[in-house]
């Protein structure tokens, strides 16, 4: 097929404005007559609280604290369960939860009137280890359990898998907690247009998703409400949970007046999800010609305080954990579970970024039992067009794994 | 309260700034030049990067009053009035140098930076230039080729 | 002593939300009063370059240039959604959505040449530049910008793509949870410092499944990107998460990669049109990180004979593997 514009390195359309400093982000907006929002955070991770905000309002230049009671909808957002709530009520069940919003006429005010809240904290019993959490015997959220997702997935069978193996690998991996670092972190602008609609301007993934979240939150329904989305500073899925454009929204409407915030370095590493660390044990069994036979694992996924997309990544870390292999027989069990730690949630992988991480490991350590290259056996158990995925889903057309693993071989010299 | 004098892309301004307000704040928010962008706000991603006095400086760690006297040249500078981009600003289009470009503007600025300073740099030199600078995005490989290919179109006079 | 070592890892990749779950896009096509089209779609550029490739798409449709393409995306009331930015999904999901409504515009404008060049039948008729016309008698020719005036309301077509997976069962796993998958394979080389534990990765090769590369400059980008992220997951990036609180939570302390970190990476586009596809795009966002990490672990082994379980492999973690190691052996 002859094509004039796809397959071309056509420059980018939204380069020209970034090169000379004129896109538009968030923080970039200013607007007469413009208020400034500052978050108070908790600062313990498991704890009932109660605030006194009566200083903090006295300050000059403090037009309003909102607390959980100022929510006009519903005090909750969330990508899957509801279960983050806009500014906590009476408890909090992280470092780094909202508890309160400050609006005044200047950042230095507003930061001022955060430093003079009063926060008494009354701390309970807190959980951080993903395989302590999933004994229930601390709860994060009331009356629900903490493992909130367990994927299942069962293929031939498992056991003759194993007796028909030559070689058997067993290790258990661990992945770590990280952070999207985008390079712009968090802001927004929000006010009111004179028929009432709420507008929120805000670096988003998904902005007519943050419009039913604004709606929902704000009580108002979803055509009330329009998501500006301007120039995105990276997002990587760290911009996929609401941060702070309920906050705004709340905000401009209450003081009729346009309504800015700027996150801090350190705040937005609280502010948004991280990618969820998880425990990986494997076990792997091929024969001696370096055909797998069988694949067994247990991921357990540790999703911090908030679900996020906790089911969705640890379903795909589950489908992932086979590699791109042909394999008769495989158990996998990937559960995931609430703890006191920093909510994790979508990153670029998606939980398919994580269990690679034992699996490809594992095909080496196999590949020395059998003697035979990391190349070869991967290229002995590659899927190819027809094969069949341990879900049983057949790989119908377009896969060029083969082509991939020679290429990248032989460019460094492996194969 | 301090009244300084200082050039910002070749034209005089005189302020009013406090005592504690950092140059970014006075470039950003009183000055309107907001191709200047706020990253970390300790000096360790470059993203307030301008050019004073011909070297380039995080505007996070400079005090208002400090740039009293100074020439800066921030990204609002570098395109011609008529609209011609500098030679830096298009070698980072033609090469794909730019993603989300919230680093773009400084990445331009340590380019000219470098390349006033050193107009043949190598490889290496061109990523040491550039190592102030963070980028989530674009793992720096355009960049250095845009950089690189900045200094063709500026030796030969522009592109 | 400084160790080489060579490794490799391969990764399929399965795009969208998955999973039985409607994952949906929708977009409009309407010709403008100077023949240009705008594509309104709720399709969010967060750097990736979603503005531009799905720029292309329509304009290989309508035989325009990207410059004749005004992409709206920006503003929830006058524009439909096209679901998230994420999965992997807007190239292939909001890609095929804006290709159909760009055949859909097509389609009407031909029909329309067809009637005010009182042609028989729209055999022959070519669109190119703005123009629509008979290659075989050029004369016969109308822009589209003649067509727009013509018009009362504007022409706009609206199209809704949704693409297909099955739920798997909650006791078997069996289903068809992702369509299309992606595939990669990467393989690096990396030096080890024994004394420090310091590893460095000398060079990389990346081949990277694209169905079609639409945009090929724009591909290389993702996987620089991708690359470096991967290197900061696996070797620097450490949050110093402690009881619920992050200790690194500055740039100064959270280490991610700078240009003085990259090596030399070959970047590897491989080509398989996938037929259900836009021009048989597949999306790469994601997959792009996802092999390169465990090459570089599977590296480290090659080089200096340790297996890291836990990630990130820092100095002081591979050292004491290292050391660990020695011991056992003497
Ligand atoms: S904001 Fe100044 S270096 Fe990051
Ligand atoms: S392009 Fe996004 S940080 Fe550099």
């Amino acid at each position: 097929m002859d094509f004039n514009v796809i397959g071309k390195s056509v420059i980018r359309v939204d380069g020209l404005a970034k090169v000379t400093g004129k896109a538009i982000y968030p923080q970039d907006i200013y607007m007469d007559n413009m208020l400034f929002g500052k978050t108070l955070r908790s600062s313990v991770p498991h704890a009932y609280f109660t605030l006194d905000t009566s200083k903090a309002e006295k300050i000059e230049g403090v037009v309003k604290i909102f607390t959980a009671k100022d929510v006009p909808g519903h005090n909750s957002h969330g990508v899957l369960f509801k279960d983050h709530e806009v500014l906590c009520e009476k408890k909090v069940r992280r470092i780094g939860d909202p508890i309160a919003f400050v609006v005044a006429v200047s950042e230095k005010i507003a930061a001022e009137a955060i430093e003079a809240i009063e926060v008494k904290y009354e701390e309970i019993p807190a959980v951080f280890d993903p395989v302590e959490a999933m004994k229930d015997e601390i709860k994060v959220h009331d009356g629900k359990s903490n493992i909130i997702y367990h994927y299942k997935l069962r293929k031939g069978n498992i056991e003759e898998g194993f007796a028909q193996s030559d070689v058997i690998v067993e290790n258990v991996y661990n992945t770590s907690m990280v952070e999207h670092a985008f390079l712009q972190p968090e802001a927004g602008v929000s006010y009111v247009e004179d028929d009432g609609t709420i507008v929120v301007c805000a670096a988003t993934q998904y902005p007519h998703f943050d419009q039913l979240e604004i709606a929902e939150a704000m009580g108002v329904p979803a055509e009330k409400v329009k998501v500006i989305n301007p120039a995105v500073g990276g997002a990587f899925g760290g911009r996929e949970d609401i941060t702070l454009q309920i906050h705004l929204a709340m905000a401009a409407v209450y003081t009729g007046r346009p309504v800015k915030a700027v996150y801090s370095r350190e705040e937005s590493f609280y502010a948004h999800s991280k990618r969820h660390p998880e425990i990986i044990k494997i076990k792997t069994g091929a024969n001696k010609e370096g055909k797998l036979l069988a694949l067994e694992a247990e991921i357990i996924a540790d999703t911090g305080a908030y679900a996020s997309w906790a089911i969705n990544v640890t379903r795909k870390s589950g489908i992932h954990v086979t590699g791109p292999y042909v394999i008769p027989n495989v158990k996998v069990d990937a559960y995931a579970v609430y703890t006191n730690n920093p909510f994790c949630g979508a990153m670029r992988g998606f939980g398919a970024t994580q269990v690679p991480i034992a699996t490809e490991q594992q095909m080496d350590i196999l590949a020395e039992k059998l003697n035979i290259s990391p190349v070869e056996i991967r290229l002995k158990n590659a899927f190819t067009k027809g094969s069949q995925t341990a879900n049983g889903q057949t790989l119908t057309d377009s896969v060029p794994l083969v082509d991939c693993i020679t290429k990248a071989a032989k460019a460094i010299g492996m194969f | 309260m301090k009244t300084i004098s200082l050039k910002v892309n070749g034209k005089p301004y005189t302020v009013e700034v406090e005592e504690d307000m950092r140059l970014l704040d006075l470039l950003r928010d009183k000055l309107g030049f907001t191709g200047v962008k706020e990253g970390c706000a300790e000096g360790e991603c470059g993203a307030c990067s301008v050019i004073m006095d011909g070297n380039l400086v995080t505007s996070c760690l400079v005090m208002a009053f400090q740039a009293d006297g100074k020439e800066i040249i921030t990204i609002e500078g570098l395109q011609s009035e008529d609209g011609t981009l500098h030679p830096i600003q298009q070698a980072f289009l033609d090469e794909g140098a730019v993603q989300c470009g919230f680093c773009t503007p400084a990445m331009v600025l340590a380019a000219k930076a470098l390349l006033d300073k050193n107009p043949n740099p190598t490889d290496e030199q061109i990523k040491e230039g550039i190592s102030g600078n963070l980028c989530r995005c674009t793992g720096y490989a355009k960049i250095v080729s845009a950089v690189k290919k900045a200094a063709e179109y500026l030796n030969q006079g522009g592109k | 002593m400084k160790k080489r070592g060579k490794g490799i890892a391969c990764i399929f990749y399965g795009t969208g939300y998955g999973n039985g779950f409607p994952d949906v896009s929708r977009a409009y096509a309407e010709l403008q009063p100077d023949g240009k089209v705008a594509i309104y779609t709720g399709a969010t550029e967060v750097g990736q370059g979603a503005k531009t490739a799905l720029s292309q798409i329509p304009a290989e449709v309508l035989g325009l240039s990207v410059d004749d393409i005004i992409f709206i995306n920006e503003d929830t009331s006058i524009t439909p959604d096209a679901g998230t930015a994420a999965a992997t999904r807007q190239t292939y999901n909001t890609g095929n959505a804006i290709k159909m409504a760009a055949e859909e515009l097509r389609n009407e404008l031909i029909k329309i040449a067809v009637k005010e060049l009182e042609l028989n039948s729209d055999i022959g008729l070519k669109m190119k530049d703005g123009k629509i016309f008979l290659e075989i008698y050029p004369d016969k020719c109308i822009t589209f910008s003649q067509i727009a005036a013509m018009q009362e309301e504007p022409l706009r077509k609206f199209a809704v793509f949704t693409a297909q997976t099955v739920q798997i069962d909650p006791e078997t796993g069996q289903g068809a949870p992702y369509w299309p998958y992606t595939f990669s394979a990467c393989a690096v080389e990396v030096e080890v410092d024994t004394e420090t534990g310091k590893v460095e990765v000398i060079r990389g090769a990346h081949a990277q499944d694209v169905g079609r590369a639409v945009n090929p400059t724009l591909i290389e980008g993702q996987m620089d990107g991708g690359f470096a992220m991967a290197m900061g997951y696996v070797i620097y990036e450490d949050l110093g998460l402690e009881n619920g609180k992050i200790w690194n939570n500055k740039l100064s302390s959270y280490i991610i990669p700078t240009s003085m970190d990259m090596p030399e990476i070959q970047n590897i586009i491989v080509e398989d049109p996938e037929n259900t596809a836009p021009y048989g795009a597949k999306g790469i966002g994601e997959p792009v990180m996802i092999s390169v990490g465990p090459a570089i672990l599977n590296a480290i082994y090659d080089a200096v004979g340790v297996r890291m379980t836990e990630i990130p492999v820092t100095p002081a973690k591979l050292l004491k593997a290292i050391r660990e190691k020695e011991q056992k052996e003497a």
